[in-house]
């Protein structure tokens, strides 16, 4: 009995306030140490719903992403891209050493369909991950894709905006990115499983736009003064 | 040589009560509607027969479901008979409008006795929910007559079956009325009697045409037959009496030609990536739908499942009458190959397989991209998508000459509206296009928005500022 219970006791679903237990859940790195560091160790669940809580696109995102997205694809596995708000740009992810062949973008006009294509390429044992761009989602819908990532074994990150942070979801991890001064990226972790969120911290990320890492704004001036519009 | 012979006595009736289930009786009447051809068991029990006037059947039954017979159907309905037996036989030939022949003699080894032939036969038959007469003959139209007297048995012994020849009505030999009333006259009631004239005497007395049939009956002339070849494509329809309102009405006659189809295609060793489905209404256009697969496939359920999630999508317009499933295009079938000692590539090829189809069956074809760049200056020609396959073709683009680019590229260059607080890179010119008429002139620069984005800007020549992509 007493071993059923420590077992129970080691699954990251059982809250131990006292202390941070080592989660026992199947994870990906994300690739940025620091991240990793205040995740556990562990980095992107799978089998479970991650969310991104931003903006505005344009601040690294995808990026943060990036690292999981080529060890996917040189796992052999999919990339589905579900809705992105604007164009992937080939060029920019073939040059990150990305294997475009595994990677599909999916658009889709209702919403009974978004969810439909998620589902389907959660359960796929082909699909390595998932990012969807779901605009509004019901908190049942967010239920609904969460045991569908539970009956597949891949990451899904959903980006949404950044108001929903103060409302609840069953994400396993909720991210909040906020753009920093230096180009970089402040992960605020809103919720992670098994232990204490709230933890911070700052990526950088000015590599890009392929940007010096301490290089002033250089204020470019000439063209400017008659041409803001 | 031994022939079988399949007479199918309501093909017809057959082919309509296997794909729906009618709650009324089913008569098939003749093309002028005159007189009821053929009879399903329910309305024989009405006390509906074939050859009673129509008029008559519906006054025994008001409610009752008529069916006109055509017999370019009936032709088309014989050949889908002839293209599954020529699974079982090489030697196949057809005798309109009901009826099959098969040379068995040679099959005998292969089966391992006649009886196992006979029962193969039978089997197939059942799982087809046809009826049909067979009977076995030492010559192909010995093995008709059989047949259609309902006299078959399985036995290829030569007097058994010279009996029962001979002791056949000569209304079985459907000879023209003078020639049968003549020979009534002579006293002659059987087939046997007729045999026992001298032949001379029988061509002179009568015709020789009678004398030459009868010899080809018996086998003392030859009477060759030619043999039939299956098409190469596949097409096979289901017609429905009552008029089917619902795809659930449809799949139930879908799922019987798709078992048939990877029958034939396990038969051919053939898989195929395209069906075409046509459903034909009363009054309007026929639907035609298109259902492809991403790879080779042959199995039933992975058809059915793409055709139900088609139809889904994909209300019907209008009542459906008949529906045509047709196969045209065959691909080989190709050895399973894996790669790894585990096996663990087909699977997943499989699964990607399954996904595809099955997304671009409900979201159809140009909802999904695979993304490739394109050797090109100007950003929004330096991209393609293209339909998903699983092994595109190679951009052969070095990789190591592609110039830094976002992310993001917005579908279109939009008017910038917030001024940048910082400018990072730039300006970097573009300037291309001018062979095509789609001309770019730009000076493009890294900026970063109050908010906090780097974002992909650009000047053009009249000095106008765009946002053409973010750093995401």
């Amino acid at each position: 009995m007493s071993e059923q219970l420590s077992t129970l006791l080691q699954d990251a679903r059982i809250w131990q306030g006292h202390r941070q237990s080592r989660a026992h859940q199947p994870a990906e790195p994300t690739g940025y140490q620091t991240l990793d560091n205040q995740l556990g160790g562990l980095g992107w669940p799978r089998g479970a719903l991650s969310e991104c809580l931003l903006e505005h696109c344009g601040i690294g995102e995808l990026h943060l992403v990036l690292p999981l997205m080529q060890r996917v694809a040189a796992q052999g596995r999919m990339v589905f891209w579900l809705n992105p708000p604007h164009t992937p740009y080939a060029p920019a992810l073939a040059r990150e050493g990305l294997d475009l062949d595994k990677v599909v973008v999916i658009h889709t006009d209702d919403p009974g369909d978004f969810l439909w294509t998620l589902e389907n390429c959660l359960r796929s044992p082909v699909t390595g991950l998932v990012m969807a761009w779901p605009g509004r989602l019901a908190s049942r819908d967010i239920r609904r894709l969460q045991l569908a990532a539970e009956a597949g074994d891949n990451v899904c990150v959903l980006f949404r905006e950044r108001r929903f942070a103060e409302q609840n979801s069953p994400a396993a991890l909720r991210l909040e990115l906020v753009p920093g001064e230096h180009q970089d990226l402040k992960v605020n972790i809103v919720k992670r499983r098994g232990s204490w969120p709230g933890q911070r911290c700052t990526l950088a990320m000015h590599h890009r736009a392929d940007l010096a890492l301490e290089e002033a704004p250089r204020v470019v001036r000439g063209p400017w003064p008659n041409a803001a519009r | 040589m031994l022939w079988l012979y399949l007479h199918f006595p309501h093909l017809l009736l057959d082919h309509v009560r296997r794909s729906q289930k009618l709650d009324q009786a089913l008569v098939i009447v003749d093309a002028v509607g005159q007189h009821v051809l053929q009879a399903c068991p329910e309305a024989r029990d009405l006390g509906i027969q074939p050859g009673m006037r129509l008029k008559t059947a519906l006054g025994l039954s008001p409610e009752l479901h008529l069916l006109q017979s055509d017999s370019r159907q009936e032709a088309s309905l014989l050949e889908e008979q002839a293209r599954w037996l020529y699974h079982y036989a090489a030697h196949i030939s057809l005798s309109p409008p009901d009826g099959l022949w098969a040379e068995v003699s040679s099959l005998q080894r292969l089966y391992g006795g006649l009886s196992a032939v006979w029962q193969t036969v039978e089997q197939a038959l059942n799982d087809r929910q046809l009826t049909a007469w067979a009977a076995l003959g030492q010559t192909p139209r010995g093995a008709r007559l059989l047949a259609r007297a309902g006299k078959g048995e399985c036995t290829a012994d030569k007097g058994h079956l010279q009996r029962a020849l001979e002791s056949l009505p000569l209304t079985a030999l459907e000879l023209d009325a003078t020639t049968h009333k003549r020979l009534q006259r002579l006293g002659l009631v059987r087939l046997g009697d007729v045999w026992a004239l001298p032949p001379a005497e029988l061509a002179r007395r009568l015709s020789p045409e009678l004398l030459a049939s009868l010899q080809k009956i018996q086998g003392t002339r030859p009477d060759p037959l030619p043999a039939w070849q299956p098409p190469p494509r596949f097409r096979q329809r289901a017609d429905f009496v009552q008029e089917v309102e619902h795809t659930q009405g449809l799949l139930f006659a879908l799922q019987r030609i798709l078992a048939e189809l990877e029958d034939d295609l396990c038969w051919r060793q053939q898989d195929t990536d395209t069906l075409l489905l046509v459903l034909e209404h009363r009054h309007e256009e026929n639907t035609r739908l298109r259902i492809r697969t991403t790879g080779p496939e042959h199995r039933a359920d992975q058809f059915l499942k793409l055709i139900r999630l088609k139809l889904d999508q994909q209300p019907l317009r209008a009542p459906v009458t008949g529906l045509v499933l047709a196969v045209k295009r065959f691909t080989g079938r190709e050895a399973p190959v894996s790669q790894d000692l585990l096996g663990d590539n087909q699977d997943l090829n499989e699964a990607w397989h399954t996904l595809i189809s099955r997304l671009q069956a409900r979201l159809g074809e140009q909802a999904m991209a695979q993304l490739s760049p394109q050797a090109d200056h100007r950003p929004e020609f330096a991209w393609s998508a293209s339909q998903v396959t699983q092994n595109p073709a190679r951009h052969g683009i070095a990789l190591d000459t592609l110039p830094r680019r976002p992310l993001w590229l917005l579908r279109k260059p939009t008017p910038l509206a917030d001024t940048p607080v910082a400018w990072f890179g730039g300006p970097e010119r573009i300037s291309a296009g001018w062979w095509d008429g789609r001309r770019v002139h730009r000076d493009y620069y890294v900026a970063r928005l109050p908010e906090g984005q780097l974002a992909w800007v650009f000047r053009d020549n009249q000095d106008a500022w765009y946002l053409h992509g973010w750093f995401g």
